[in-house]
């Protein structure tokens, strides 16, 4: 899946490089940022105790620890845990399960001000009067920052609204400078959208084939400041973070598998690195997800009166927040789902409350009842405009949007007659990279065709192959670690498609063998990582590695070696084991070094040969 | 920029004259409870530096020339000014009158100081104010109250601009910027006799001013005269890119040569017609509903004599009905403190403002001490006011509704206005709760009018003795006619205007505000009507009347009257029987007291039997319960969270807070609404 190599994530992580995708480079220079609003970098808090605020766990017992202790208590347990694909239903129990997805937008600037968004530069640098809020300053909307979050919007199927509000939602924390977070919470942007997941997206087989998931709006949102925790209970902000904007995704609770909701959040994620949406993936904190799960039995309604997203009849459901990896999401869901069946079953009731989950625990953890709830007092920000939002720039929008995952899978299978798997993993690689190379194949392969048409599925096949696997095992000194091909999103590489086109095209015009191909291409990758100008042809030229087929003589002769290096077969052979034929024939066939053996001719020999034996001890 | 914590002593410098500063000391743990008795008390700062006029390399150029341009035929009203304290200034501290900022130094300055600043006028000193702009007596300060000047002395100045209004009534400054919410400019300036000018909302860039109820908030102006007004009004009236709210230029001179253009046409009719009746053709409104029962008698015959003056200068008066600003009291005290509530919620003391010393977070929340120790009651009370009504609980009911009130309180203002707002599609009006004494014009509904006129503030101002024995609630009360306009965003000019001779009283000033209220961007049409009102008459000797000439105009333009888009001025402005204009207050006794008693009170008659009218604004959503209408109005103010033995204590839950409120505010929770 969309995997972030290590590469671009250390980039980040070190150095606060971010890949820049597409739509929003040519914004990043068009207003000088706001000056940072001042030269101290660090702005202290001291509490005197060591509980956060609401909502806020904090975990002191070190990781590995932690992790340790919890393998140590399921062994004494002794109980095996059951596959995650046995534990997706339950016979007597429905699970339902919505979830809230957060993400970071790819923008050049604050949600509210003109600072520049930045990810680890020095801290305090890129604040604004109003990101601090200082007293008296007011907010800007910066409409750039609607682009990624209606591209989001439209890759997740939503109506956009003409006219959103922003609220303030209220509470009390360090991190919130203003002592509210504007959001949308009665007029978001986008409504009613919706999310389909395949089989090949790791739903959970009960959802079959395919499954749709209701998204109920998607709403723009401010960030908080970072934290950045010190020994001593010292807690040092960093504002460069705060006022960043967010896009909060909300599903309908039609989720009723573990596997199927970590599929969606996986999906969410994909889909918007596709359209460019979103800065970085989950792994790497740029997208979180709050769950909310219920249960209730599946042959009474009487317990279950809640509802929730105009869904009825659901039992109470409990909210687990933060959940920060695609596994954390299916593991949590199982193990709420659990204690809640059991609580019902021994007569308890559910309590709606905020729940936790550490990685690697086998049960959620209770962080705060109703009563501890904070009422968020919305209130609609009186100092912000509506947002209208014209036709004209959804239309623009929608027409430059490109091709989506789902539709480009599904291009590559259809058209091009590669196994799901094998697209999805072209569509993954190389941030869309492997997928253009393959298409810059595939056109060179049917330019150098002698016939004019030739079946794409078949070349789409052999191509595929080549692009994915062949090249996907090359290793050199001198590649990369992370991406060895040097593989831009663009779709070049060290390879040029043309090489590779020409040395498929000589493979299956049978001019050179497999193996040759093979070697001719971890030769043009050497040559591409040193800079040497290769042509496959000139390779195969100069090593002289062009396919002569072999002689019947030589065919004979190799036979005969292996005939007789293997008597014990031939005897057995005689004795009427017919089926050891094929074991001398893979010996003919490993007898030459270049492989030029055709193992439909060796059979023949072998065959004939052996009958000759026959004759002659008859 | 950041607030560095005060150390050791924190300097005030309270002064009437430069000459004679006073320092006070306060510390951090001791909130201090000075009250100075010497001066005004009028000025928080007066050490302000002016860092453009002394370093003028650093303007850009364009900002060098039109401050040469502008600076050298500068009034000499304008070329020092007098800023409330919570507009921000650099080279001084901004404080807000409260605690918590006493020592912040804003990091930047508020558009509309710029804007003084670039036309040439210094900033004087910063002017003393309610806490947060929250109060009508500017009593409610950190740095103590403001007092009236001798020989009012022991008068209130009226708030939350009163330390604005002080500097100008004593003649420390001509001119000076306050904010109006929801009459913090007109108020005061009504109580000591001056000049006091709210815009329309968005006209001046709020910009570096500290937000006490966004929606509301507008920048003021107060004068000894209208004229400093105008040019005042005309130099900080700009759009600011950095203020979302500021109406950009060319939608303003849209707005505002629509407003004009009305004006002129009518104006200059009646010049040519009657040059001596310099209001000819404008037609004056007076709203039924502002003639409350609590209304001073002095100041309803001051009223009467101001609509006389308008008449005997060719204006015509018009009875109107605002039904819905009965509601807008209570609908202002819902909304204002909500916003409040949310405004102040930045206040913590970790970016700046100040921290309580000891170790706060005992039951693990950052700020409870310092927010507890750095407000003041009555914020802290505002501030719980507001967390109530936007609590999930109470919103539906109190937030929600309230903005509902809101808007029917704009579409009265629209409907009695002659030229649309500009703002809102004009729309066709519901005539069924107007008051049955107002006559129709046509078949659409009563006359329609240029102006609104009435009085600034119910009563003459209170003693301070007085105000301290009020209750919240009751002084709330002195907003009454001031916060329609605000909760419309409409602008309004208070003006001081003679009482009657009968009506002075030892200890009580020979003067009450009247209010002009007028259509929004009005602005310039107003304050020139303001301004004819201010100066005497011109000339009585060319014997024209109002009479004569009115009957002249018609004789003349009989034929056109069908083409005029205003309804014709015949039918609205009959002569009676009697031979004179018609009275404002239709079925009125003249001879005697011109406005009915009956009439009074919001055009609801029912409610003139029980308790002070006043406590009604507080009951506008209820439902008829069964209850007693006392039961509702428990002593004010009776649980009222107070400071004393916790005083970082505030009610935690929401339940704790709908308590307090209801037992305080005389607020109640609809139930199964």
């Amino acid at each position: 899946m969309a995997r972030i190599p290590p590469s671009v994530l250390r980039r980040y992580l070190f150095g606060g490089h971010l890949p820049t995708g597409g739509c929003l480079r040519p914004l990043r220079h068009c207003r000088p940022t706001a000056y940072s609003l001042s030269a101290k970098r660090y702005h202290g808090t001291q509490v005197s105790n060591t509980s956060a605020g609401p909502g806020f766990p904090e975990t002191t017992i070190p990781f590995r620890k932690q992790l340790k202790d919890e393998a140590k208590k399921r062994k004494a347990e002794g109980t095996g845990k059951k596959s995650k694909q046995d534990n997706q239903k339950l016979d007597d129990w429905e699970l339902t399960v919505g979830i809230e997805i957060h993400a970071q937008l790819n923008t050049a600037r604050k949600l509210f001000s003109a600072a520049a968004s930045s990810i680890n530069d020095t801290p305090n640098t890129h604040v604004a009067l109003f990101d601090v809020a200082m007293p008296g300053s007011q907010p800007t909307f910066q409409k750039e920052t609607l682009i990624p979050a209606l591209r989001a919007a439209l890759a997740l199927n939503c109506e956009i609204q003409k006219t959103s509000r922003f609220d303030r939602k209220h509470y009390f924390h360090w991190d919130q400078p203003a002592g509210y977070q504007i959001t949308q919470y009665y007029e978001p942007f986008a409504r009613d959208g919706y999310i389909t997941l395949y089989a090949h997206d790791g739903i959970a087989a009960e959802d079959g084939e395919e499954v749709r998931i209701g998204i109920k709006q998607i709403q723009m949102e401010q960030d908080t400041a970072k934290t950045i925790s010190q020994p001593g209970d010292i807690h040092l902000l960093d504002f460069n973070r705060v006022g960043l904007p967010l896009i909060e995704i909300i599903t309908l609770p039609q989720i009723h598998h573990p596997s199927t909701a970590a599929a969606l959040v996986r999906k969410v994620q994909i889909l918007l690195n596709a359209v460019d949406a979103c800065v970085l993936g989950m792994q790497s904190g740029g997208l979180r997800a709050d769950v909310n799960v219920s249960v209730r039995r599946r042959d009474s309604t009487s317990s279950s009166t809640h509802s929730y997203g105009g869904i009825q009849g659901l039992g109470q459901r409990t909210e687990i927040k933060n959940l920060s990896s695609f596994k954390a999401v299916e593991d949590a869901i199982i193990a709420e789902r659990d204690r809640q069946i059991s609580v019902l079953e021994s007569g308890g009731v559910i309590e709606g409350e905020t729940r936790g989950w550490t990685i690697g625990s086998s049960e959620t953890k209770r962080l705060r009842g109703k009563e501890g709830e904070v009422d968020y007092r919305y209130m609609p920000d009186p100092d912000l405009a509506p947002v209208v939002i014209g036709e004209d720039l959804i239309e623009h929008l929608r027409s430059t949007m490109g091709v989506l995952p789902d539709e480009e899978i599904l291009g590559l299978t259809n058209e091009y007659g590669l196994t799901t798997k094998d697209a999805m993993s072209l569509v993954s690689l190389n941030e869309g990279g492997r997928v253009e190379y393959f298409m810059n194949v595939v056109d060179e392969y049917l330019l150098t065709s002698a016939e004019a048409e030739e079946d794409l599925k078949a070349v789409g096949r052999l191509i595929g192959n080549w692009v994915l696997h062949e090249m996907g095992g090359l290793t050199h000194d001198l590649a990369d670690e992370e991406n060895p091909l040097n593989m831009t999103p663009e779709g070049d590489c060290v390879i040029p498609a043309k090489q590779l086109a020409e040395l498929v095209r000589f493979l299956s015009s049978e001019k050179i063998t497999g193996r040759t191909a093979k070697k001719v291409l971890s030769q043009l990758f050497a040559a591409g990582l040193t800079g040497k100008e290769e042509t496959a042809e000139g390779i195969i030229e100069r090593e002289g590695l062009w396919f002569t087929p072999l002689s019947e003589a030589e065919y004979a002769q190799l036979a005969t070696d292996v005939l007789g290096g293997n008597t014990k077969v031939v005897e057995e052979i005689l004795a009427g084991k017919a089926g050891k034929i094929n074991f001398l024939v893979g010996q003919v066939m490993r007898a030459d070094q270049d492989g030029r053996v055709d193992a439909t001719k060796a059979r023949v020999v072998v065959v004939k040969l052996i009958e000759e034996q026959r004759r002659s001890a008859a | 920029m950041l607030q560095r914590r005060a150390q050791g002593a924190t300097r005030i410098y309270l002064a009437q004259e430069k000459a004679c500063c006073k320092l006070f000391y306060t510390t951090d743990s001791q909130p201090a409870e000075q009250q100075p008795q010497d001066g005004i008390n009028s000025f928080i700062s007066t050490d302000v530096s002016n860092p453009e006029l002394e370093f003028p390399k650093c303007l850009a150029q364009e900002d060098a020339i039109s401050l040469a341009k502008t600076s050298s035929n500068l009034q000499p009203s304008l070329q020092s000014i007098a800023v409330k304290d919570n507009i921000a200034t650099v080279g001084s501290r901004t404080t807000c009158g409260s605690g918590i900022l006493r020592e912040y130094r804003s990091p930047f300055e508020a558009g509309v100081v710029r804007s003084l600043r670039l036309h040439g006028s210094l900033v004087c000193g910063k002017t003393n104010m309610d806490e947060f702009g929250m109060g009508s007596h500017s009593t409610h300060s950190f740095f103590g109250p403001v007092s009236n000047a001798w020989p009012l002395d022991k008068l209130s100045v009226g708030g939350s601009s009163g330390g604005s209004a002080a500097a100008v009534a004593s003649g420390q400054c001509s001119v000076a910027l306050g904010t109006d919410t929801g009459g913090s400019v007109r108020l005061p300036a009504a109580y000591t006799g001056i000049v006091g000018f709210k815009p329309s909302y968005g006209a001046i860039s709020r910009w570096g001013v500290i937000p006490y109820a966004n929606s509301m908030d507008t920048v003021g102006i107060l004068a000894s005269d209208v004229s400093s007004i105008k040019k005042a009004f005309w130099r900080i009236r700009r759009h600011d890119p950095r203020d979302p709210t500021s109406v950009a230029d060319k939608a303003w001179d849209r707005l505002a040569s629509g407003q004009e253009n009305s004006f002129r046409r009518r104006k200059k009719a009646g010049m040519r017609l009657a040059p001596a009746l310099d209001m000819f053709g404008i037609r004056i409104g007076v709203p039924l509903e502002y003639n409350i029962a609590e209304l001073d008698s002095g100041i309803r015959q001051a009223w009467r004599n101001c609509l006389d003056m308008f008449q005997d200068r060719g204006a015509t008066i018009v009875s109107i009905s605002l039904p819905n600003t009965r509601h807008a009291l209570s609908t202002y005290y819902v909304l204002a403190p909500a916003e409040a509530a949310s405004n102040l919620s930045k206040y913590d003391g970790v970016r700046y403002g100040t921290r309580d010393g000891s170790a706060d977070g005992s039951d693990g929340s950052l700020y409870s001490r310092t927010r507890g120790k750095g407000f003041g009651e009555e914020v802290k009370r505002r501030i719980l006011l507001g967390s109530y009504t936007l609590s999930s609980e109470a919103v539906d009911n109190y937030f929600l509704k309230a903005q509902k009130v809101r808007r029917l309180v704009q579409q009265d203002f629209d409907r009695v206005f002659a030229t649309p707002s500009g703002l809102r599609p004009p729309e066709q009006f519901d005539l069924k709760d107007l008051d049955e004494s107002i006559p129709m014009s046509s078949k659409l509904g009563p006359t329609q009018v240029d102006f609104i006129v009435c009085p600034t503030a119910p009563t003459l101002p209170p003693t301070l003795d007085a105000v301290s024995k009020q209750t919240p609630v009751d002084t709330y009360m002195n907003d009454v006619f001031t916060v329609p306009a605000s909760l419309a965003g409409i602008p309004a000019i208070s003006i001081p205007f003679t009482l009657p001779e009968a009506f002075h009283s030892q200890g009580k000033p020979a003067f009450a505000g009247m209010q002009i209220i007028g259509q929004y961007a009005s602005d310039n049409t107003l304050i020139n009507i303001a301004n004819i009102m201010m100066n005497p008459r011109r000339t009585e000797s060319q014997g024209q009347s109002a009479e004569t000439v009115t009957k002249e105009y018609h004789k003349q333009n009989s034929s056109k009257q069908e083409q005029n888009q205003f309804p014709p001025i015949k039918e609205e402005n009959p002569v009676s029987e009697e031979g004179g204009l018609q009275d404002p207050f239709p079925q009125g006794d003249r001879a005697n007291l011109r406005i009915r008693k009956i009439k009074i009170g919001f055009g609801i008659r029912k409610m003139q039997t029980k308790g002070p009218l006043i406590r009604k604004y507080f009951q506008p959503y209820r439902e008829v319960t069964s209850k007693r209408e006392s039961e509702h109005f428990e002593p004010l103010a009776r649980n009222v969270p107070t400071d004393k033995g916790n005083p970082e204590r505030l009610p935690k839950t929401d339940k704790e807070v709908s308590k307090v409120l209801e037992d305080s505010l005389g607020l109640w929770k609809l139930q199964n609404r």
